[in-house]
């Protein structure tokens, strides 16, 4: 098992060093097609290429570039215009503040849905709950989140169809969890009101703005939790040791809690271990572009627009390494959860 | 010395005074075995279009834009001399902006080469085997019926195929028209304000509001280019993206797994090891890494998707060949000297059908929305109208002009759960092993 563990862990060495290595040949090597465009911003181009060293040769480019990613100097951002990795510290709290609430909720409610579904399996409901995973796993997430919009914001008015970034910083800017501020403070610009209103991450104006971004990017994760879940509790709905309970008058909610939930649980669990590393995943990038939220994804997506190199590079390895760790986790965590799993066949 | 042969079954060709094992079989084969006319047009087809192809990319790249020069910085002796003008003498062809120009044709871009040869290969290897087999259509139908969502499912997407190719063909690529802009669907009544100048003398305007017209059933973008024109060449690119690329990956993807279980060993171990690696990364971000640094025409889009899509279609394919590989059927094909060639194709190959079926169904709906959603960024291919680009076209119009992003949406959404209902229910006809209302 430690074997395999070290094993698991070179490879994703390797991988790593992959993506890194394609990261390079793509930004370095080939003609970089976007800064001769860009000929008009011809101090940045110059700068980038004095800063990359283009007259170094290749070898050098590519060590110096491996030393300074691994070492934090993730480049300048024109943009921004401050460092990369700062940008990336300011932005990485928006996207854990709606990424981690819709991961946990997520994760449990497919669970639940889906462990009632296999138990309850070819009733109206497992029906209804198996067309519900079908849609959710179908509807582009990106797109549902307009179409929230424009229900809820554009019809019904509940909400605003832009991001109040501000709400979650006191008045200082920085960000709190809950804090008291008047109409001088940057959320409420254009507002005048008496007295003090709540600011902050808990604060129940930013809570609201939250709602939507949590909902959307919810749904693939229940449809496809609730899949896994249903397929594993069915292994074991008919197992022997479930209908000997059965015999001997268990009641059912024990029979759920103990006897399929408890072996179902190991590999859902490893799931859930994978997911809590991954908040940042292709359907959050495009969820953030739509509503507004200033966190990675948006960052990323504006720099590519904005054609600022080293905040579009490290944007996309960030997650990418990411799921590289998580999928590293998962796996580990289920060779050491399961010891019925063998670890030396990859089929 | 004696007749070894048996007179009874002797023929009078030269085959009674062999032993088995001094007889040249691939003579015998290939004397008896001939191509039928089928497989001959379908080599055919594939020869006119890798000529046709090679002709255009060498013109191209290398005769006009010495695309190598470019990248590498060193000249191949000779290229220089080469001139793309000639092209010009040969009768019916011509050179536009370095491109071949085709008689009828004329400029066939790239995306449409690929596109051609997967709607051909989808006839060869689906549609003529169903067609000249009607009890395995049978069987089939009878297994897909059951399945009332999914018979639904594939009427519509089989409307979307064909209302996409031909409408393509017959409307032009929807073109921004100022003044134009904003024109609510039909049914939809809007402030008049957020409708263009000439917008409002087309539509029913009245009172403030004005009021969709059937000139423009789905009404317009805030350029002015008209929904439904632009609804329905999003049609044939979706389609198109979709079916090229996994057949792309699907190739590639079984011709490794394939590879990989018949030599075993240490081939088995460098394409799985590379396999391993490949499915560590989320997808969508290499996509965003390489379209921004390499550019997205729809071209290099099919040929991102289906160069990393394929990793887990391998994975799937080759536990499954894996377990035909110890068949007594392979044993006895290798046993009787057949090459491996031969058994890949005519025995593993066939017997891994179903997986090859179910991984096609996961990738199309998978490879749809990725480029809906590179196109909504952005990314995608300028110069075509597709589903994710005019989606995006709304996005900053959503409280006055809500319809632009919604309308193309509800069919990107249709049609992949079209596809995945199909998907569902091909695996259940298909493989009876999984029966059920999995």
């Amino acid at each position: 098992m430690k074997w395999y563990i070290l094993q698991r862990i070179a490879w994703s060495a390797v991988a790593a060093l992959l993506i890194l290595t394609v990261g390079f040949i793509l930004l370095d090597v080939v003609p970089d097609q976007n800064l001769q465009e860009a000929q008009f911003q011809a101090a940045h181009v110059e700068a980038a290429e004095e800063r990359r060293g283009l007259d170094e040769p290749l070898v050098d480019r590519y060590v110096s570039f491996l030393v300074n990613f691994f070492q934090g100097d993730w480049g300048w951002s024109y943009e921004y215009d401050q460092t990369v990795w700062t940008t990336i510290v300011e932005t990485l709290p928006y996207s854990i503040m709606y990424g981690a609430p819709s991961i946990i909720l997520s994760t449990f409610l497919g669970i639940l849905i889906g462990l009632y579904s296999a138990i309850h399996q070819y009733t109206k409901t497992d029906y209804v709950a198996t067309f519900a995973a079908f849609f959710g796993i179908s509807i582009p997430n990106w797109w549902f989140a307009i179409i929230l919009l424009v229900i809820f914001g554009t019809f019904l008015g509940w909400i605003d169809v832009g991001f109040n970034a501000r709400l979650a910083e006191n008045a200082n800017g920085n960000l709190t969890w809950l804090a008291s501020a008047d109409d001088s403070h940057q959320a409420f610009v254009g507002q005048e009101f008496e007295g003090q209103r709540q600011v902050g991450i808990l604060s129940p104006a930013n809570l609201k703005q939250l709602i939507l971004p949590i909902f959307v990017s919810m749904t693939g994760g229940i449809a496809t939790m609730m899949r896994y879940a249903r397929a594993e509790a069915l292994e074991y709905v008919d197992a022997e040791f479930v209908k000997t309970a059965r015999a001997k008058g268990v009641s059912s909610w024990r029979i759920v809690a103990r006897h399929i939930f408890r072996p179902a649980a190991v590999p859902l669990a490893t799931i859930l271990v994978g997911r809590f590393l991954g908040i940042f995943l292709a359907g959050s990038y495009l969820i953030e572009v739509v509503f507004g939220i200033p966190g990675l994804g948006l960052a990323s997506y504006e720099a590519i627009i904005e054609q600022d190199q080293d905040l579009v590079l490290v944007t996309l390895l960030i997650p990418t390494f990411l799921v590289l760790v998580s999928n590293l986790a998962q796996d580990v965590a289920y060779v050491i959860l399961d010891p019925r799993i063998s670890y030396g066949d990859r089929a | 010395m004696t007749d070894r042969s048996d007179p009874e079954t002797a023929t009078d060709g030269g085959l009674a005074d062999g032993k088995f094992e001094e007889i040249n079989w691939q003579d015998v084969d290939s004397a008896e075995y001939t191509r039928s006319l089928k497989s001959k047009l379908w080599a055919a087809v594939l020869g006119i279009w890798a000529l046709g192809l090679g002709a255009n990319l060498f013109v191209r790249y290398v005769m006009a834009d010495d695309l190598f020069h470019e990248i590498a910085g060193v000249s191949i002796p000779g290229v220089a001399a080469l001139d793309p003008t000639w092209i010009d003498t040969i009768p019916g062809l011509a050179v536009a902006d370095g491109w071949i120009q085709f008689p009828v044709l004329g400029v066939v871009a790239l995306h449409d080469w690929l596109w051609s040869i997967t709607l051909a290969g989808i006839a060869y290897y689906a549609v003529v085997p169903l067609y000249e087999k009607p009890r395995m259509r049978r069987y089939y139908w009878r297994q897909f019926r059951k399945n009332k969502a999914a018979v639904i499912s594939g009427i519509f997407l089989l409307v979307i195929f064909l209302v996409g190719v031909v409408g393509s063909r017959v409307t032009d690529q929807p073109t921004e028209q100022a003044g134009l802009d904003s024109i609510p669907p039909v049914g939809i009544s809007i402030d008049s304000f957020v409708v263009g100048p000439s917008g409002q003398e087309v539509a029913d305007c009245s009172g403030g509001t004005c009021t969709g017209t059937w000139e423009h059933p789905l009404g317009t973008t805030t350029s002015g280019e008209d929904i439904l024109i632009s609804v329905i060449h999003g049609m044939e690119i979706s389609m198109m993206v979709g079916l090229t690329a996994t057949a792309l990956s699907t190739v590639i993807a079984a011709t490794l797994a394939l590879l990989a279980v018949y030599h075993g060993g240490w081939v088995d171990e460098i394409i799985f090891r590379w396999v391993d690696i490949q499915l560590t990364f989320p997808a969508f971000f290499l996509y965003l890494l390489i379209v921004y640094s390499i550019g997205g025409s729809l071209f290099i889009l099919i040929m991102i998707f289906g160069f990393i899509e394929w990793g887990g279609g391998a994975r799937l394919m080759r536990s499954e060949a894996l377990q035909r590989r110890e068949e007594p059927y392979v044993t006895a094909s290798k046993a009787a000297g057949a090459s491996p060639l031969w058994t890949m194709r005519r025995h593993l190959l066939p017997n891994i059908s179903n997986t090859i079926i179910t991984y096609v169904s996961l990738s199309i709906p998978s490879i749809i929305l990725a480029e809906a959603a590179l196109a909504f960024l952005g990314l995608g291919d300028a110069t075509v109208t597709s589903w994710g680009q005019t989606i995006s076209d709304g996005r900053a119009e959503l409280s006055r002009a809500w319809w632009i992003s919604t309308i193309p949406g509800i069919f990107l959404f249709l049609t992949v759960l079209a596809f995945n209902f199909v998907g569902d229910a091909l695996r259940d006809a298909i493989d009876p092993r999984h029966a059920g209302a999995e």
